[in-house]
């Protein structure tokens, strides 16, 4: 009979392969974060900045991010449908068999199988792998909730269901390759039509993975940690389905001033601005939730989490749709700026909410407390100001960058060659790196507490089963 | 082990389940009105405007 | 009654899959079956065996994680990088690679613009070009041969036409000379007319160099010539990829050009068939027009001139 303590179990399961993608994808960043100043750091073949990059994004994407996904969906699920697992023994099985793709994930990227689309980078063997790891989770997911024994699907629960099925149609579609041999193939489309397939993918990647199950954790953990119900379940349904009616129209933002046809760009561009709406009804929605008592923040350690991390959603969806704008655009587009967007929604807003939600299940499943509030107290400083210094660089770096290069002379010549405007990204570059260090080390506070905190649920359980007996 | 399983009626608030904030409601219908212009402003088709004759226009300045 | 359908999770599913559907069909599918997604310019053709295998490697390297591969509509991008990129350049594109992150230089005009050898030593020590440079050296791909089943297999996935010729001609190359042949093919299908527009043939104003054998400008150009012609043209204008500056035979035949043509061609570059003072040019030399202004240029000629006079 299995009485969650199985699921538990693997949910304890993806939560600890995630975290230790999490090390691998962080380590790997600060590498090439390092490679971009000092160019002896890349080790041909293998350790380049051209291969690493696609193991980081990768690594952390798929690795921590769809891990931490899986593992804390499958909590929630259970949870929210009163039952466990529909299918105890796949939903293990799952667990493998995600460890084993994303090894040979890494390991088919540092050996150069690259398929060149950002984000869908697998190769086809793997492509197929995912999808079966897609479906697995997608039959427990279904099947679980179908069988529930609560009659009502919560909020998170239609962010879990939304997140399935556009993944789903996202992979299988960007993914259509032309296989030639079994460690190559080539994207199906060609020119402007795969541009516009892959960003239409790319992006909605960043909405199906780093934002929809994201906020079906910030909906079940904010007030599950902090006893605060959510302010408005009308806020919630607009904001629910104008995210996902939105999203899937605004890939092109990434091709502006591309030769895709104008219109496509403009269409993009509109609905990026209007996606601002539905992303601050959740801001909005979780800030009126802790409204009562703001005395949390002080409180529980944990409501500062999810509020700096909604509170991070807010500003990246606000710095987002501008950076469509074309004339924000013109300026920021290929230059430092945009990783620096990118990380202030991995580094500020997912992974916030994904360690509040770990912190809040790991001593649950073992009916303890955190071994340390201190200890992740200093965790929340460290990653806080880690990324901070990220962030804030890069967008100072962008800015700089866009700006020389389109500077000109009196007479109408540019006024700088290329190398002079990459030369004055140095020091910035370094501090980039001084910022990533702050913020693994914040991470590593987290993964001492954690695992500290299952020696200590473990040694009880221990005890527990000495006093059955 | 008790589960902690989950009462979803102490997940949201009663009283205040159907409020919108106005500064939000104006910010949503003040987004779709804005981008109504710009679709308009910036499709070929309906303006003439096009990235290629506004690159064509900075030149000749 | 709408509020059903937070109770029966199946219909939730397919309504959220219509509701995202219908962006996607609007902005994807359905312009992919229009023919504005599949243009074609008349003069593209297929990528070579070599050119593609070159490409693969291209892929295989992640270049594009730090190159893009599209010039925007805006004045100062053309001024720097050539003509802006068309629709109809990228047919053959099996993924598209335009990137999207400049950590180097777009590389949508780079076919052509430098000679072979500019690249088989740039990519062996970008360093050595560039000191400042953070591009990781490739000198590693140089000695790894090509496997010409292995590509003969890529060309038929893609249909792409080619020669029993074309295949046996592999054997030998090696990994270093197909990345270059993908360098030289990248972007030069596009007719080159507008771009002269955007950037007309400068004919120097001055016949003669004002700065002729002025201290100051001779230094300068010491400065400008280490900076930008020393890697092709040699230390103190002794030649290496690019021909001698200091023996006496300029665009293939004997005899000096006037200082007016000196200016002519560092502003403007050399381009195949290109004739200056009835002598006809190769192409290889990039302009400098964006780089260096007026007097800059007449002070590397300063600078060219005392180095012939020694």
């Amino acid at each position: 009979m299995n009485d969650y303590q199985y699921d538990n179990q693997t949910v304890r399961g993806f939560i600890i392969s995630s975290i230790f993608w999490g090390v691998v994808g962080i380590l790997i960043g600060l590498w090439i974060s390092i490679q971009m100043w000092a160019p002896s750091w890349n080790i041909a073949p293998y350790f380049t900045f051209g291969r690493m990059r696609v193991v980081h994004t990768n690594g952390l994407a798929f690795g921590l991010g769809i891990g931490a996904i899986f593992g804390i969906f499958y909590y929630i699920t259970m949870r929210l449908s009163r039952r466990p697992l529909l299918f105890p023994k796949l939903a293990r099985f799952h667990l493998y068999l995600f460890n084993a793709a994303i090894t040979l994930a890494a390991l088919s990227l540092f050996a150069g199988m690259n398929q060149s689309l950002e984000y869908a980078e697998l190769e086809w063997p793997l492509d197929i792998g995912v999808v079966i790891l897609w479906v697995i989770f997608a039959v427990n997911i279904f099947g679980t909730i179908i069988k529930r024994k609560e009659e009502q699907m919560y909020i998170s629960l239609w962010f879990i269901i939304a997140t399935v099925v556009s993944v789903a149609v996202l992979y299988i579609v960007n993914n259509l390759f032309i296989p030639a041999g079994l460690f190559k193939s080539y994207h199906l489309f060609a020119g402007v039509n795969s541009a516009n397939v892959e960003w239409w993918y790319g992006h909605n990647a960043v909405g199906f993975i780093f934002t929809t199950p994201i906020l079906a954790m910030f909906y079940y953990f904010l007030p599950k940690s902090t006893g605060l119900p959510i302010f408005s379940h009308r806020l919630s349904i607009i904001s629910f389905w104008s995210i996902v009616f939105a999203y899937l129209w605004t890939g092109a933002h990434h091709l502006v001033y591309t030769p895709l046809p104008n219109w496509i760009q403009t269409v993009a561009i509109v609905f990026t601005m209007f996606l601002i709406a539905p992303s601050w009804g959740s801001v909005v929605n979780g800030f009126y939730t802790v409204a009562p008592d703001w005395s949390k923040m002080r409180t529980n350690y944990l409501t500062k989490f999810f509020i700096l991390g909604i509170t991070f959603y807010g500003l990246q969806t606000l710095q987002g749709p501008t950076q469509g704008l074309r004339v924000v655009s013109q300026l920021i587009h290929y230059t430092d700026w945009v990783p620096g967007h990118v990380h202030m929604g991995t580094m500020g807003w997912v992974t916030m909410v994904v360690v509040a939600s770990v912190y809040y299940i790991i001593p649950k499943i073992y009916d303890t407390e955190i071994y340390s509030e201190k200890i992740a107290n200093m965790h929340f400083y460290l990653v806080l100001i880690g990324q901070l210094i990220f962030s804030i660089t890069m967008w100072i770096t962008g800015i700089q960058q866009g700006a020389l290069w389109k500077a000109v002379n009196p007479d109408g010549t540019l006024k700088y060659t290329f190398i002079e405007t990459l030369v004055k990204n140095y020091h910035f570059w370094h501090m980039r790196t001084l910022g990533g260090i702050i913020f693994t080390v914040g991470m590593l506070f987290f993964i001492y507490n954690i695992f500290m905190t299952i020696r200590k649920g473990k040694a009880l359980s221990a005890i527990k089963r000495e006093g059955v007996r | 082990m008790a589960e902690d399983l989950d009462n979803i009626a102490s997940f949201e608030a009663k009283e205040t389940s159907r409020k919108l904030p106005v500064g939000w409601l104006i910010l949503f219908w003040g987004l779709i009105i804005w981008g109504i212009y710009y679709f308009v402003a910036y499709t070929p088709a309906i303006s003439g405007w096009s990235q290629e004759k506004a690159y064509e226009e900075s030149i000749k300045k | 009654m709408a509020g059903a359908i937070y109770r029966k999770p199946i219909l939730f599913a397919i309504v959220s899959a219509i509701v995202i559907l219908i962006g996607t069909a609007v902005t994807m599918f359905i312009p992919m079956l229009t023919p504005q997604m599949h243009p074609k310019l008349e003069n593209l053709k297929p990528f070579t065996p070599l050119q593609l295998a070159g490409r693969d490697i291209y892929q295989r390297e992640g270049c594009n994680n730090c190159h893009t591969q599209t010039v925007r509509p805006l004045k100062t991008e053309v001024m720097r990088y050539g003509e802006y990129s068309k629709a109809g350049e990228f047919a053959y594109d099996h993924p598209f690679l335009w990137g999207s992150k400049r950590t180097g230089p777009d590389l949508a005009r780079i076919g052509k613009k430098y000679p072979d050898m500019w690249h088989y030593k740039h990519f062996e020590d970008p360093r050595a070009f560039f000191a400042e440079s953070n591009m990781p050296s490739y000198g590693w791909l140089k000695g790894r041969s090509l496997d010409p089943e292995d590509i003969k297999s890529h060309m038929d996935a893609l249909s792409f036409p080619y020669t029993a010729d074309d295949i046996s001609g592999l054997s030998g190359k090696d990994e270093m000379d197909a990345l270059v042949a993908y360098m030289q093919v990248i972007g030069i299908a596009v007719t080159k007319t507008a771009a002269s527009e955007a950037k007309p043939r400068v004919k120097a104003e001055e016949p003669e160099n004002p700065l002729a054998g002025d201290q100051k400008a001779i230094e300068l150009g010491e400065e400008l010539y280490e900076g930008n012609c020393e890697m092709c043209h040699g230390e103190h204008g002794k030649g290496d990829i690019g021909p001698s500056l200091v023996d006496n035979i300029f665009l293939y035949e004997e005899g000096d050009l006037a200082d007016d043509d000196y200016f002519e061609i560092i502003n403007n570059g050399t381009s195949e068939g290109m004739v200056e003072e009835g002598r006809t040019a190769k192409g290889g030399m990039p302009s400098f027009s964006d780089q260096m202004q007026k007097n800059e240029i007449w002070s590397v000629i300063s600078y060219i001139r005392s180095l012939q006079k020694k």
